[in-house]
Formats: structure tokens, C-alpha cells, sequence
């Protein structure tokens, strides 16, 4: 099944750890699994599938050092992620003045 | 902004607002799509737009007069018949009595929630913006 990209970037920051991941990456910088592992409560292994969780995301992106991954957060996926929700206001305030419009033209019926 | 929320005062009284959110046809005339919703706790809702895009609903909490609440199935239709995932959102409408009629709240938010706090960072204040 297709999946929408929203979609995708809300199942990866549905998880609690995933979002430290996200958070530690936003305040160390680029790093990577070892130096995130660090200031995590989990290991270093666990890191690095929520990494990849969050890539395939697009929510980081990895470019190889050494014999590690040093890894970067990705800012358009969690804007898109913004904007959608702009998007779903914006469709509650179309709705919501028709509902009005609705009520009124019923009531001078 | 994790929660979008908006609200409008509506210049007649609950009873007269409540069949237009709850009822089909009405809903069909003001949504945006055709719709087509049992409003009993457990009821589907199917809602289908102009474009072809459909959409499917489970009713969770009615309290006629006062309140109504679903939840999106976290897939839709595509214009081209395809099936894609979306986000699960709920989505809740309260009906209030107010000296000027009725005041009518939408939240709509995902069907998860992500805790507070976070700053620095462009990620990390787009972060902030959803969990806010």
C-alpha cells in the first residue's frame, strides 16, 4: 500500500524514544549512533534502528564516517509535518464558516 | 501546534446546530464532501470528495446536542483508486450555549501525542511547533 510521506513522519515521531533521538540530534548536532547513545538511556544498537526508523522517514540523513554513520537532522520532512496541520486548520476554517452559512440559510427556511 | 483547534459562534441555539453537524445531508452541504455518517458510538462514517479522494470514519463519542467525536481511519482513497496511508486524526466537535447562540469548537489532532518542551534549532522549533 502507498503510503503518504505525512504519514511516514508522523509513525516515526509517534515513538517517545525516537523523539529523543530527534531532540539529541537537534541539540548535539551531527553525531553519530555512539555519541547519541551517550546521552540516551539506551544502547547504542537501539539508537541506530530508530535512526534508520527516522530515515526512511527522511527525517535524518547519514553520511558515512568512518567506520560509522555520522548522522544529520533532515528540517523539510518535520516542516512538511507544520504545514500540514496549517493545512488542516486552514480546511476547519472553510468548514466551519459553511456550517455557519448552513445554520443561517436553515433557519431562514 | 500538535492540536489544531478552531471555533466559531454560530447565531442559533445548540438544538438547531446539532442535526447540521451530526446528520448526513447536512454535513454533506458544509464539509467539503458527501458524507454518509452513522452518529452512534461505533458508527462508520464515509466521506467522499469531489476529487474522488474517499475517506472513512468511526464514530467514538456522542452526546446529542453537545458533542460528537471520530476518528479518521488512517487510510484514504485516492482520486485514482489507490489505496494510501494517512495520519489518524480524531476529530471532536462541541456544541456550547452562549449569550449570542452557539459557540462550536473543532479539535482535530493526531492520534498520538508527543510530550512538551524543546528549543534551539530550526528541527527542533518545527518539533516544537507540533508538539506545542
Amino acid at each position: 500500500m502507498k503510503r503518504d510521506r505525512t504519514d511516514a513522519i508522523f509513525s516515526a515521531l509517534a515513538d517517545p524514544t525516537r523523539r529523543q533521538v530527534i531532540r539529541a540530534l537537534s541539540q548535539q548536532g551531527p553525531s553519530t549512533a555512539t555519541g547519541l547513545a551517550a546521552n540516551l538511556p539506551v544502547t547504542r544498537q537501539a539508537v541506530t534502528k530508530h535512526l534508520s526508523a527516522l530515515a526512511d522517514a527522511g527525517l535524518v540523513t547519514a553520511t558515512r564516517k568512518g567506520r560509522e554513520k555520522l548522522y544529520q537532522i533532515s528540517p523539510r520532512p518535520l516542516t512538511d509535518a507544520v504545514s500540514w496541520m496549517a493545512d488542516l486548520g486552514a480546511r476547519w476554517d472553510e468548514r466551519l464558516a459553511a456550517l455557519r452559512d448552513h445554520v443561517a440559510g436553515f433557519r431562514r427556511r | 501546534m500538535q492540536t489544531v483547534e478552531r471555533a466559531i459562534t454560530i447565531p442559533a441555539p445548540p438544538e438547531d446546530v446539532w442535526p447540521a453537524v451530526s446528520r448526513s445531508d447536512d454535513l454533506s452541504t458544509w464539509f467539503g464532501a458527501e458524507v454518509e455518517l452513522d452518529a452512534r458510538p461505533g458508527g462508520r462514517g464515509v466521506f467522499r470528495w469531489p476529487d474522488g479522494t474517499e475517506r472513512q470514519a468511526v464514530v467514538e463519542a456522542v452526546e446529542p446536542g453537545r458533542r460528537l467525536s471520530f476518528r479518521w481511519l488512517p487510510f484514504q482513497r485516492t482520486p485514482e483508486g489507490e489505496a494510501l496511508t494517512v495520519p489518524s486524526t480524531r476529530v471532536e466537535i462541541t456544541l456550547d450555549a452562549v449569550p449570542e447562540g452557539t459557540l462550536v469548537r473543532v479539535v482535530e489532532q493526531p492520534a498520538f501525542s508527543l510530550p512538551a518542551t524543546l528549543q534551539t534549532r530550526a528541527a527542533a522549533t518545527a518539533l516544537a511547533a507540533i508538539e506545542a
